[in-house]
């Protein structure tokens, strides 16, 4: 078991390494590739007054010259030891763990990531408990009651839920509950739980609730799919055989097997939340990790592209790894090898 | 594996995975599974009315590509500003403006029909994903049979690039690569560059899904007799893996492709309500519920009938993909 | 406006603009400008103060939906900035706190006086008010604003101030007091402190607004003992009526009483609120709910509410009544390349001149209440401005017949393809290069429309003249503001075609020779009526060129919550004059 978690460990780390690497590569290579030549890069990180030298110095300065495996060396040299970046007026320093400094905002990425970081979790988290208990809630009382009114009902909300986007929903919902109603906080409104909980729940339950509403629909479904095959299967009906009464066949053999898929599932899903939920955050403008993303994207500002998607990436791995560890308490069928 | 978008991915994959398991049982009994399947299909009256419903969707996308591009019949970008609030820029009248006119009203600012835009947007939407499902499978089914077949190193290899490619954020990543591709980069016209660059990023990042799966199945098709026996034969691994392996493998294929079809529009949509989609004035839906998102307190209208269109083909998708997943696998139902 | 300006033509002046304003139909009072109203009204505020008081005390709330580009009064380029910094920062020159057009009018702040000029306008003197002091009681001398204009020329440490000083004076090569042999940084040459009251600016070529730069936040005295570079903004040494108490950069910050303030020595601002309070980074349709329910005094940003709270604001009349709609030196535009075929021909420019239908760019800006429709380049609001209109059509919808004239007179009669660029994330640009594709249609003019990220517009794509050549960019959607309302400040960037550089421009289009000559006589008039007379005509002689398509003056809708005295609008910014706010309670 423990050779098994190092060796995971080890795998998550490669992987995040080469994820990196890719993406660098990515951010750097394709500019070039689309004919911007270095200057273009740098001139949008020079004042007003600079003239043709002044960009290529800068060009120089921030390393664009340079072979992009050299860029990249230092890119994760910054991220364990910090790093210096020169912006023509001085020398800013940007301490360990340095993702990037962006030359456009002036200051380090890392920082912002951290603060944009608790409303992402906020969101995910508010919302992955919502949609759990809804979902595998609903999932399994579908199945038991398999063929009536609330299965065939819920399932098909369900199969709506999943047909529909969260750019439509959410904005259905902003219409109605929060601009025609009144009953919750405008678009874009937060809070930090630290400051007023009570403001930071009001602003959070319109987006939990619809990105809960979506993922709920996909639990569901599979809660009541897993369990519906489960509850076929042979040691069901012995232990149902054995006399033990239908609660407990239900709760301890029949949810226990729903456990491993949902799991699986749930880790990935709040992985690649938590990187960013891009779409809720949007459309809610919710200051989160996707919301960064997105402006950042949209104002070129590389290093911060670049700092946003490594993070993702490392919540993606993160989550990946301990799935896949929980797994292996979960199902003692899982081999270690 | 996971979907690409917010959406969970419980519904349209790990159930597919999950269902498909022992496909290959009933598909090596195999005399006519298509029959089999098309029988208890035709049963299915959900999945009928939505498979009538997307070849009728198909046949309007086509009709629309060729009144809108070819012949210039329909214009959905002709203005109607006589029905626009001079003060306000909304439309005249409740409802967005609906009228018998314009049965779905018209957009704020310009009074762009909305029907018409969302006609003319079907076949970019359509395209896109269906596109986009063929390139991701394509390599998918490659990709997971070439691993599964030849294991050991082949096999290492894949997985780990399946596993670099899962390890994205796929969503942000496909908003900043569409972002740093210039327009005119692939010598397409108007939107054509566009939509090749979009079909491109959406296959080309979600191919490990599928692929993860047409490995597994491979992997435990390669155990059994009949490849075993074809190989005792002499057979070479270019007729095994074309004659024997895959036609076992076209059920779970066709499940999945019907699955990840919606997904990949819902991620068209995404991607254009994030603006970096198909450049205006061409209307997809995703560009007019972006386009709505910044009317809903005025016009709140304006956003229903591109979402209800997303939403409608979407449904229709994931009840044919349902519907075809229990007619090949009726042990799922 | 429009007229010859004359002391008794303030009133018709701020009559003129309320007339423009169209939103309410001359609603309000017939009060005189000079004095002050109660009555309240649309346009209340607008030409005449609204609320007039002199009582003290009280703070003043307000929130700001972004965030500064930076306090520091060497690095910052935003109009609301420029008039909130006079709280807390006193530059030579300041707009007269009055409202309307008056407003426009610089008058001497922490200068005794108005410049001296030389008689080659390359020098230019001004006295120091004697008993000014920053907030820790120190005085205020001539080296400390020689410092800090000196400062805000290094334009790698304060890449966000405007680049006057670095254009006009004579700088023999001097880039930044930080890299200075000069241990107190005063090793500039091109501005000289004879003693600690005078201070001489010395500059490259004659200029004769040089008041207008005199009056820029960069002359706010910065203490050289207290600077620290790019830390600076966090603590800013206060010499106005106000100091800052806390900074939270980001998210908030309050200002207090600065005790070191001598009303004796300033007979400008009337410091009424104790206290101002300052939130940013708010949700901006929230800042509009709670102005419209009385939570809020201020929408500091100054460029009006929301559409959400416009269409609640426009359908009811008590909320309307609140509201002021003034016009604001703003332009929205398109250039008209002339580096692209055919549009090289002057008759092919005339053409899209005629055949653009305005209304609809005007519907892009959402109506009369966003705009009104722009037929040449100076705005209304500057002083001196004329109304010229080369390319008249009925109702501004377009004249096709003329068009399809000067597209014969082109060679061109059955139209041309060209493409319109745009800034990507400016929808309402979006909905302008949509309207103009459907108007230009209907000569035949075949538009692609294209669009580049707002941030590197001026940089890598519009206004770098080798790529808009190269990618056919023949029409590109734009809009100017002026950085003081004069021809200078709002002309010479758009139009001057001899500082048009490889990349990172602002004039996108107008290069023409007779332009140039028309710049060169206005900004060497010493006379100022002749002078805004010479910055009109420069205005006629570009619109004359055609490479420009004039679209819509901006005009915002502001929410005056009652709580608020002294109110009105000074078209030194367009915005409500923060220096005269007071509250009620």
């Amino acid at each position: 078991m423990f050779a098994y978690i190092i060796r995971r460990l080890i795998g998550a780390v490669i992987l995040l390494f080469v994820v990196s690497m890719v993406t660098f590569a990515i951010f750097f290579l394709v500019p070039r590739i689309a004919g911007a030549t270095v200057e273009d890069m740098a001139s949008r990180y020079v004042g007003k007054t600079a003239d043709e030298a002044a960009i290529h110095s800068m060009a120089e300065r921030l390393g664009f010259t340079d072979p992009l495996y050299e860029q990249y060396g230092r890119f994760v040299a910054g991220i364990f030891a910090g790093a210096d970046y020169d912006t023509g007026a001085e020398v800013v320093h940007c301490p360990a763990p340095c993702f990037g400094y962006s030359f456009i905002t002036r200051n380090p990425v890392w920082p912002d990531l951290v603060d944009r970081m608790g409303v992402t979790i906020s969101l995910a988290l508010g919302a992955a408990v919502i949609w759990l208990a809804f979902g595998v809630g609903t999932g399994v009382v579908s199945a038991l009651r398999r063929g009536t009114f609330f299965d065939r009902a819920s399932m098909g909300i369900a199969l709506a839920g999943v047909s529909l986007p969260i750019f439509f929903t959410g904005l259905l919902s902003l219409t109605i509950f929060s601009y025609g109603l009144g009953w919750t906080a405008p678009g874009g409104s937060y809070t930090d739980f630290a400051e007023d909980p009570l403001q930071w729940a009001g602003a959070l339950i319109l987006p939990w609730i619809t990105l809960a509403f979506l993922n709920a629909a996909g639990y569901a479904r599979l809660t009541r799919a897993t369990m519906l095959e489960t509850m076929n299967e042979d040691f069901i009906r012995t232990a149902r055989a054995k006399g033990l009464n239908e609660r407990t066949v239900v709760v301890k053999h029949g949810l226990r097997s729903v456990l491993t898929p949902i799991l699986t599932i749930f880790g990935l899903d709040l992985g690649i939340l938590l990187g960013g939920a891009v779409l809720t955050e949007s459309t809610y403008s919710l200051p989160g990790l996707g919301k960064y993303a997105v402006d950042a994207i949209v104002s070129n500002d590389l290093p911060k592209v670049l700092g946003v998607t490594l993070v993702g990436a490392t919540f993606i791995i993160i989550a990946n790894l301990v799935v896949d560890l929980l797994y292996a308490v979960v199902d003692p069928r899982v081999r270690y090898s | 594996m996971t979907a690409p978008l917010e959406v969970s991915s419980g519904s349209s994959e790990a159930q597919p995975e999950a269902a498909l398991q022992g496909m290959g049982k009933k598909a090596i009994q195999g005399r006519s599974l298509g029959q089999i399947a098309w029988m208890r299909l035709k049963r299915d009256k959900v999945a009928m009315v939505s498979g009538i419903l997307i070849v009728v969707m198909i046949i309007a996308a086509v009709v629309a590509l060729l009144l809108d591009r070819v012949f210039g019949v329909i214009d959905p970008n002709a203005f109607n500003q006589d029905l626009i609030d001079p003060d306000l820029q909304i439309p005249r009248g409740a409802m967005g403006g609906i009228s018998l006119e314009h049965p779905f009203g018209v957009e704020p600012i310009n009074g762009r029909d909305i029907l018409t835009r969302i006609f003319a947007g079907s076949w970019i939407s359509l395209l896109i994903g269906f596109a986009a499902t063929l390139l991701s499978v394509l390599i998918g089914t490659v990709m997971g049979v070439i691993a599964g077949y030849f294991r050991g190193w082949v096999d290492t290899f894949i997985s780990r690039l399946m596993d670099v490619f899962l390890a994205f954020p796929l969503l942000l990543f496909a908003i900043a690569l569409v972002g740093v591709v210039p327009d005119n980069a692939f010598g397409f016209g108007r939107d054509g560059s566009r939509i090749f660059m979009l079909i491109f990023i959406i296959g080309f990042f979600s191919w490990p899904y599928i692929g993860r799966i047409i490995r597994a199945q491979t992997l435990s098709l390669r155990e059994r007799e009949f490849i075993d026996a074809s190989r005792s034969l002499g057979a070479r691994a270019p007729h095994v893996l074309f004659k024997e392996l895959l036609p076992n493998l076209v059920a779970p294929i066709l499940v999945y492709s019907t699955l990840l079809i919606p997904t990949n529009i819902l991620f068209e949509a995404a991607l254009s309500f994030l603006g970096v989609g198909i450049q205006p004035p061409s209307a997809t839906w995703g560009t007019m519920l972006s386009e709505a998102s910044r009317w809903y307190q005025v016009d709140a209208w304006y956003m229903v009938f591109p979402g209800l269109a997303i939403f409608i083909t979407v449904l229709a998708f994931n009840l044919f993909g349902d519907g075809l997943r229990d007619a090949l696998d009726p042990r799922a139902r | 406006m429009r007229k010859q300006r004359t002391v008794t033509m303030v009133a018709a002046g701020a009559a003129a603009v309320m007339a423009l304003s169209a939103c309410g139909g001359g609603g309000g009072s017939n009060n005189n400008s000079n004095g002050g109203t109660t009555a309240t009204g649309p346009n209340a505020a607008i030409g005449k103060v609204f609320n007039p008081s002199d009582k003290k005390g009280g703070t003043l709330r307000m929130a700001n939906a972004g965030d500064w580009d930076s306090l520091d009064p060497g690095d910052t380029y935003y109009a609301y900035s420029w008039n909130f910094i006079r709280l807390y920062g006193r530059s030579l020159m300041m707009f007269k706190p009055a409202p309307g057009q008056e407003g426009a009018k610089l008058t001497p702040d922490l200068a005794e006086a108005k410049g001296e000029p030389s008689a080659d306008l390359k020098t230019w003197t001004y006295k120091i008010r004697k008993g000014v002091k920053f907030e820790d009681g120190t005085v205020v001398t001539s080296k400390d604003v020689k410092y800090a204009v000196s400062r805000s020329l290094d334009k790698d440490t304060f890449p966000n101030g405007p680049t006057y000083f670095n254009e006009f004076l004579d700088l023999q090569g001097y880039t930044s007091p930080y890299k200075d042999s000069d241990p107190n940084g005063l090793g500039l040459k091109a501005i000289e402190t004879p003693d600690d009251n005078t201070i001489v600016f010395k500059l490259s070529k004659p200029f004769a607004d040089f008041d207008y730069f005199a009056g820029m936040p960069s002359t706010i005295p910065v203490p050289k003992a207290k600077d620290t570079g790019t830390k600076y903004k966090e603590k800013v040494i206060s010499t106005g009526p106000y100091r800052f108490e806390t900074n939270e950069l980001g998210k908030s910050f309050t200002l207090v009483r600065n005790e070191h303030w001598d009303p004796a020595t300033d007979p400008n601002r009337k410091a009424l609120p104790d206290k101002i309070t300052m939130a940013l980074n708010v949700n901006a349709d929230d800042i509009d709910n709670r102005l419209i329910s009385g939570d809020l005094d201020v929408d500091v940003v100054g460029s009006g509410v929301q559409p959400a709270a416009q269409a609640k604001i426009l359908a009811d009349q008590a909320l309307k009544a609140n509201s002021d709609n003034p016009l604001a030196a703003r332009l929205w535009y398109t250039n008209i390349n002339g580096d692209v075929a055919p549009l090289n021909n002057i008759e092919c420019r005339k053409a899209i001149q005629y055949a653009a239908d305005k209304t609809g760019y005007q519907r892009a800006y959402g109506g009369a209440t966003g705009g009104e429709i722009a037929t040449s380049l100076l705005p209304p609001v500057i002083p001196g401005s004329e109304k010229i209109d080369l390319y008249p059509s009925k109702d501004n919808a377009g004249d096709v017949e003329k068009a399809k004239q000067a597209l014969a007179a082109c060679g061109q009669p059955n139209g041309f393809e060209t493409n319109i660029a745009y800034r990507a994330e400016r929808t309402k640009e979006k909905a302008v290069a949509e309207s103009l594709q459907q108007s230009l249609g209907r000569v035949g003019i075949k538009l692609n429309i294209k669009s580049y990220p707002t941030a590197d517009y001026a940089k890598l794509y519009a206004g770098k003249p080798d790529f808009a050549k190269s990618n056919n960019l023949g029409l590109m959607v734009f809009g100017w503001a002026a950085d003081w309302p004069n021809g200078f400040g709002f002309l010479k960037e758009i139009t001057d075609s001899r500082t048009i550089k490889p990349a990172g421009n602002t004039n996108f289009s107008i290069k023409d020779p007779k332009v140039d000559a028309a710049i060169d006589k206005a900004m060497t008039e010493k006379d100022e009526a002749a002078r805004q007379k010479a910055w009109s005509d420069v205005d006629r002689a570009a619109m004359e060129t055609a490479y420009a398509l004039p679209g819509v003056i901006a005009k915002g809708l502001y929410y005056r919550p009652k709580n608020l005295t002294n109110v009105f609008i000074t078209d030194g910014f367009s915005e409500y004059d923060y220096t005269a706010l007071g509250v009620q309670n």
